[in-house]
């Protein structure tokens, strides 16, 4: 190594980065009734109490299903966003960007508030879940768009003018030529959102109604009035459950998802 | 050679879902939020008939909350410098470090944004509690007699901040340092600047737009972090964000709540405003 210090200084923060999360899946295995250090021996016990846990169970149920379904809307909408910034925004292109990138720039509390109010105003309040998807599809709208707008920086618009120039008529053209273009922006997109919107707190927090708590509300409400390992098991399955879709994506599918 | 562009509103059809999601669950819902933030308290219901600006005077004439700003902003501060400091030379390595492992040291980076922020907090409970980790391991080699008060105070809340927002001041300023040409330092060194003047004249005024979005990312996210704040500060300390969520789920006084909301991001966004002047100003000064 060149520059010893520095290595050793990025070391040392890598760890810093790695800490908390070993931490929590090392507390998991802990056979005591407690967090205690050192564990008072290795166990799975609370990962099967986890697993008869019906409110945790629950809680996984939601966040898988309001996380299929904010990914399935923004990701067509985000999709069709980013193919109209990069082929038809002409001078409009700036502003479209923008707009697109505002749930990510906006403070995510202040977005949370704001529909809070909204499904209020509109009289359907934390009755139904629209509210909870409609700010999840807020929140994740941008990695869509920033992954299939990045896909197709490599986009020529001659290729689109010779295929046409040699008779392939417009669905020929975005199946053959578009399509295969825009496919691992979409999927990457795809992943991320989902990602984003499984472990999202604050707008499932302020949307929430009775009943439709995702698991990191539970997991908080937990952590406030109990200190057993569970709550390091749940967390476990849910890094897992994370890591899971990023390996699929990257080795499966071969796909760098961008995150900026 | 330009696209041929359709005229007429076809393509327009591929925005329009954007468009309309952003401006009914966006545009019209952050409007509401300055429209309530005028609004009466009510009696047992969210908000009453009528308007006010009683909600502003509130707040300027208790020094509570103003006192309540002025530390969140002070965390967020913090926790800039912090991540600015820490992130840097880390940020460096990735760009210009020859490394074998630089694919493993990225993902290391990047892993954390992958861990929800309540796993991650919690994580921190378990390494800063009174009877966490770290005290346990320093009474058990005999360094201390007493836990060190690590959390339930501002120091707890900015230790757990760096490490969630870390990442977010590295990408930018990793992406900034790729930017500037490695030659042109050799050049400024070949003319004789020292190694330092290289950097400070050279490098560090090139990679400051990397800098400045590192940081204005990082402190507008820890303004509005609510989970990190709650989880470690517990009751005892308590940021504006945890301020006016509890306002607004637990007690349901929605237009005190917007007003508090509205007065931390005005004062944020203020800081981000002279942030940027001063910092802009500042390499304008210190080019030749």
């Amino acid at each position: 190594m060149k520059r010893p210090v520095l290595t050793l200084y990025c070391l040392l923060v890598y760890a810093f980065l790695l800490a908390p999360i070993l931490v929590v899946v090392g507390a998991s295995f802990n056979a005591g009734n407690f967090l205690t250090f050192p564990p008072q021996g290795l166990s799975l016990r609370w990962y099967v109490t986890f697993f008869h846990n019906d409110v945790f169970m629950r809680a996984i149920r939601t966040s898988l299903w309001v996380a299929a379904v904010a990914t399935v809307i923004s990701g067509v909408i985000g999709t069709m966003a980013a193919l109209y910034y990069v082929q038809h925004a002409g001078r409009w292109k700036e502003t479209v960007r923008v707009a697109m990138l505002a749930p990510l720039l906006l403070p995510e509390v202040l977005t949370a508030i704001a529909l809070l109010f909204f499904v209020y105003a509109i009289g359907i309040g934390t009755t139904t879940m629209i509210g909870m998807v409609a700010g999840h599809v807020l929140i994740t709208l941008p990695f869509v768009f920033i992954n299939v707008s990045a896909s197709l920086e490599s986009f020529d618009p001659s290729w689109d003018m010779a295929a046409r120039s040699l008779g392939a008529d417009r669905l020929t053209r975005f199946r053959r030529i578009m399509l295969p273009l825009i496919k691992p922006g979409v999927i990457g997109g795809a992943l991320f959102a989902f990602i984003i919107s499984f472990d999202t707190f604050t707008i499932s927090f302020m949307l929430k109604g009775i009943g439709t708590s995702t698991l990191p509300i539970q997991l908080f409400d937990y952590l406030r009035t109990n200190f057993t390992p569970e709550a390091a098991a749940v967390s476990t399955v849910s890094i897992v459950l994370t890591l899971v879709v990023v390996i699929v994506s990257e080795k499966v599918l071969g796909l760098r998802i961008h995150r900026f | 050679m330009t696209p041929p562009r359709r005229k007429g509103v076809g393509p327009l059809i591929l925005i329009a879902p954007a468009a309309v999601l952003l401006g009914v669950f966006l545009v019209l819902p952050y409007l509401n939020i300055v429209v309530m933030s005028f609004r009466m308290p009510g009696q047992g219901t969210p908000y009453g008939p009528g308007y006010t600006i009683g909600n502003y005077t509130k707040f300027f004439a208790d020094g509570f909350y103003l006192f309540q700003v002025a530390n969140t902003l002070w965390i967020g501060l913090l926790t800039t410098a912090i991540c600015l400091v820490v992130g840097f030379p880390v940020a460096w390595q990735l760009a210009r470090g020859a490394m074998r492992f630089r694919a493993l040291a990225y993902g290391l980076v990047l892993s954390p944004l992958l861990v929800g922020i309540v796993i991650r907090s919690y994580g921190w409970t378990i390494l800063l509690g009174n009877n966490g980790l770290v005290n346990r391991t320093l009474t058990g080699m005999g360094l201390i007699d007493h836990p060190l008060p690590l959390m339930y105070n501002a120091l707890g809340i900015v230790i757990a901040l760096v490490h969630v927002f870390l990442p977010f001041m590295i990408l930018p300023i990793m992406a900034g340092i790729q930017g500037v040409d490695p030659s042109l330092e050799s050049a400024a060194r070949s003319l004789g600047a020292s190694r330092f003047t290289a950097f400070r004249r050279i490098v560090l005024p090139l990679c400051t737009p990397g800098i400045q979005a590192g940081c204005i990312l990082v402190f507008v996210l820890s303004l509005s972090a609510y989970v990190t704040p709650s989880l470690i500060g517990g009751l005892r300390v308590k940021t504006m964000a945890v301020t006016v969520v509890d306002a607004l789920i637990d007690t349901f006084q929605w237009p005190w709540g917007s007003a508090l909301a509205l007065m931390l991001s005005v004062t944020g966004a203020l800081c981000v405003v002279i942030f940027a002047r001063l910092t802009r100003m500042k390499w304008k000064v210190a080019r030749p």
